[in-house]
Formats: C-alpha cells, structure tokens, sequence
C-alpha cells in the first residue's frame, strides 16, 4: 500500500502555462536559428504613470510609483503617461522557435518585436478565441486557444502564417515566421 | 474337572456351532440359486446395467442467472463514485455465462486543491461472457474468467474557480454544463462465486479496466465514465460483489437439476427395451426429496 501511493502520479500536463509556439524559418521555408536578438513586447490596454529620475553623472532611473528618497539624493523628477507594454521575452538570441502567452480574455492581442541588428520593429497582430480547459479536476483549469487570423509588418519578417490553430500544452508549432533572406548551407 | 464345569464348556462348544452353522447359512441363502433348464426352456434375458458406464451429460442450456451488485451502492455511499448494477446471465452447460450488465452510475467530486467540480449521472451497459474455469462443472461454485465491453452515453458538468489573466488582466466565472461524451471500454474480469443455499449464490470479482474511446471535447476530458470509473490512467481496476439467484426459466421440467444420466453400451445381446435413458435417476430424486 506504501509502495503504490509512494508511485501515485497525477498525470498531469508537464506545462503549467499554456503558450503560442512560434517557429522561424528562412523566406523559403527552411527551419533556422535566428542570429539576432529579439525582445518581444506586447501593447496593453490603457495608460500608466510613469516616474522618471535624471541626475548628472548617473544612470536615468524609471519607476511606477514617486521616490523621495531619490528626489532628496538630488535627482530632477519628470512624470509622464506611457502604455502599458509588457515585456514577453527579453533578449533572445539564436533560438530557432518562441513561445509567447496569450490573452485570456481578448480577441486580438498585438506583438512588438524588436531587433538589435535593426531599427525598424516588427508588429504581429493575432486574432483569436480562448476557452477553458480541464484536463483532470486535481490538475487545475488552463485556458486554450483557437487562432483565427494573423498579420506581420516587413521589416523583418518576410511573411507568417498559422500552422496549427490549437493552442495547448501539445508544443507543437502553432505560427510560423518566415524571415527575410535564406540560410547559407 | 467338575461336572458343572464340563456342562458349562459343552453349552459353548454347542453355542460356537450353532452360531457358524447359522453365518454359513446364510451365506448360502445370498448365493443365487442356478435353476437347471427344461427341455424346450430358453434362457431368460436378464437386465444389465454397466454401473461403470454410467455418465452424467450437463443439459445445454442451465437456465438463466439474476445479479446484483452490492459493491457499488456501497462506493457511491462513502466515495465520490459508485454505480447501482445488476446482469443477467445464460448458463450454458455450467462453463459459458453470456452475460448482460446494466446499471446506473454516478460521480460527483470536487478537487481539494484546485477547487474543481465534476459531476455526472448516466445508465450504462456491458455485454460480453464468463467462462467456468473449474474442472468439476457439476458443482455448484465457480471460478471463472471473463470479458466485456462496456457502453456509456452521458454528460457531464464541470466548474471551477474563475480564471484570472496574469498578464492581460481580467477575470471570468468558469462553469461548463451538459457536455456531450460517448465512451467505450473493455474490461478483463476475475471472480469466484459459491453456493449459499439452493439456488443463491455469491460472488466477487475483480475488473481490469481499460478506455478504448470518448468524445473529445475542447473543454474538459471526462475524468469520470459511469460504468467505467476514473479516467486518471488510461486503464483502472474495479470490482462487484454479487448476489445471484440462479433461475430455471425456460428448462424443461425434467432438466431443472440441469442433468440428463444416459445409460450406454449395452450390450448387443439385450432386448432394445432395456437400453434404457433414465433422465434425472439420482438428481431427481434429490429434488423430490428437497
């Protein structure tokens, strides 16, 4: 009896988030390792406030609530409204696919994706529906998507398409970005 | 030696004799008396009945048997699962038993941790045969293996706490009602059942269960089958523990102890109206005598 509750496994999904997998090929379609560095941001609804602190000498410090003890060590205040972009994925360097979270609740999320070898950034606006997932009432509840439409700019990327419209825990690629120029043997 | 004393020992040398002469008697008495033929006479036949050939066949058919299951009822009282079941079975020469399960089962649980709710209630059916394993079919206990393949058309409801967007914000109820599922499975069975008294009998057996298909619903997985049990792994155990009425329905009169006793090889030189088939010699007697 020991034995057998010491081997109990729930089975549940290894994944505890579900994400969009995205893969990156080549403009002819071959799978590649991007060389660049790319940071993904996405646009969030509505503003925040934004508290910037400069001093002559030191490094610009941004922060979401007012600091006093900043302005006392001499610091000049400035307070500006900013959208709330979130930072998805920070610095990613020669990877050959990208999972990135998706929106519970929303109809179209849009990504920001920027390069370091580049100054243009690349847009990624995804349309889809979500709905809630129980694999096994003791492993939680998990929000899937349906991916509908998608759409890039260029400055980067060639063109994308949806490969595989279910998003879950299955890992398989679900978008791929098809990048411009074509990989050296 | 005194006179009395020789009196004594001649009474029991008369006794002794006496006493042998009587044993020897009888002896004889037993001995069949061979009568000497007459002119003209023509032996008399006599009955034979090769007691050594004697042989009890099983009737075909040995009735049909009623079940119910106490198991479940039990589970469904102090776990989050059970089922009210009961078969119906045909007894074929006490060694094959096609069978009929039917019942209702229902499970109703929430997830400590996660908060989870799953419910369901559904009928169900399995189809499939037992086989009687034991040597010696004409004794009432059984040892048997057994198959089935089981049936389930049900819904079920599943709800949870709301669902709350880390990164986006935002928050929602989550409950999905009357999902739709169809579910298949076979079973692998192991049992044993004995004679309590006449016709009643009792039994357990234990159930190896495996999912062939369900539904697919983009949802939620049925993490329940009636019928079935829990979908944790893609097989599970069960049980029952039966109650079982054997019942004569649609034997033949003679048949109802579910023995025919034939009489063969006899002799060719015995009239035809000797061979004989006594139906039901010993075993209708016993009912007789029940």
């Amino acid at each position: 009896m020991l034995l057998l509750v010491g081997c109990y496994s729930n089975n549940c999904p290894l994944e505890n988030t579900v994400t969009c997998n995205y893969g990156f090929y080549d403009s002819e379609g071959k799978a590649i390792s991007y060389n660049d560095t790319i940071t993904v941001t996405t646009l969030m609804p509505g503003y925040k406030t934004v508290y910037t602190y400069r001093k002559m000498g030191n490094k610009t410090v941004s922060k979401d609530a007012p600091d006093t003890a900043l302005v006392n060590q001499g610091y000049s205040e400035s307070v500006t409204q900013q959208r709330k972009d979130t930072i998805l994925l920070n610095n990613l360097h020669g990877a050959s696919s990208m999972k990135v979270p998706m929106s519970y609740f929303r109809e179209m999320d849009t990504l920001v994706i920027a390069y370091r070898s580049i100054t243009r950034k690349d847009t990624i606006k995804i349309q889809h529906s979500s709905y809630a997932n129980v694999e096994l009432p003791e492993c939680g509840t998990y929000r899937f998507h349906t991916l509908q439409h998608i759409w890039s700019t260029d400055a980067a990327i060639d063109h994308i398409e949806i490969s595989e419209p279910k998003v879950n825990y299955d890992g398989n690629i679900n978008v791929k970005i098809f990048f411009n120029g074509v990989a050296i043997e | 030696m005194t006179e009395d004393m020789r009196s004594v020992r001649l009474r029991h040398i008369i006794g002794v004799t006496l006493m042998m002469s009587t044993f020897v008697l009888a002896t004889m008495a037993q001995e069949p008396q061979i009568q000497p033929l007459m002119p003209g006479e023509t032996p008399k036949p006599t009955k034979y009945v090769a007691v050594e050939e004697q042989k009890e066949h099983l009737v075909f058919f040995q009735g049909f048997t009623l079940s119910a299951d106490v198991y479940g009822p039990v589970a469904m009282i102090v776990s989050d699962y059970g089922t009210l079941e009961g078969a119906l079975r045909l007894n074929l020469k006490n060694t094959f038993f096609p069978i009929i399960e039917a019942g209702v089962g229902k499970c109703s649980k929430e997830d400590f941790n996660t908060k989870v709710s799953y419910k369901t209630s559904a009928p169900f059916a399995r189809i499939g045969i037992d086989i009687n394993m034991l040597k010696d079919k004409f004794q009432s206990n059984r040892l048997y293996l057994g198959a089935r393949y089981g049936l389930s058309i049900f819904q079920y409801n599943i709800a949870g706490p709301a669902q709350t967007d880390p990164i986006w914000g935002g928050s929602q109820s989550f409950s999905m009602k009357s999902i739709n599922c169809t579910s298949h499975w076979a079973e692998l069975i192991f049992g044993v059942e004995v004679k309590i008294f006449r016709n009643f009998h009792m039994g357990w057996a234990v159930r190896y269960k495996r999912e062939i298909a369900s539904t697919k619903s983009d949802f939620a997985k049925p993490n329940c089958i009636p019928g079935y049990g829990y979908t944790t792994n893609s097989t599970c155990w069960g049980g029952t523990y039966s109650l079982i009425f054997d019942l004569n329905w649609g034997m033949k009169k003679s048949h109802k102890r579910g023995v025919n006793v034939e009489i063969r090889d006899i002799p060719p030189t015995i009239d035809n109206e000797q061979q004989t088939t006594v139906e039901d010699n010993e075993h209708g007697t016993e009912e007789e005598k029940e």
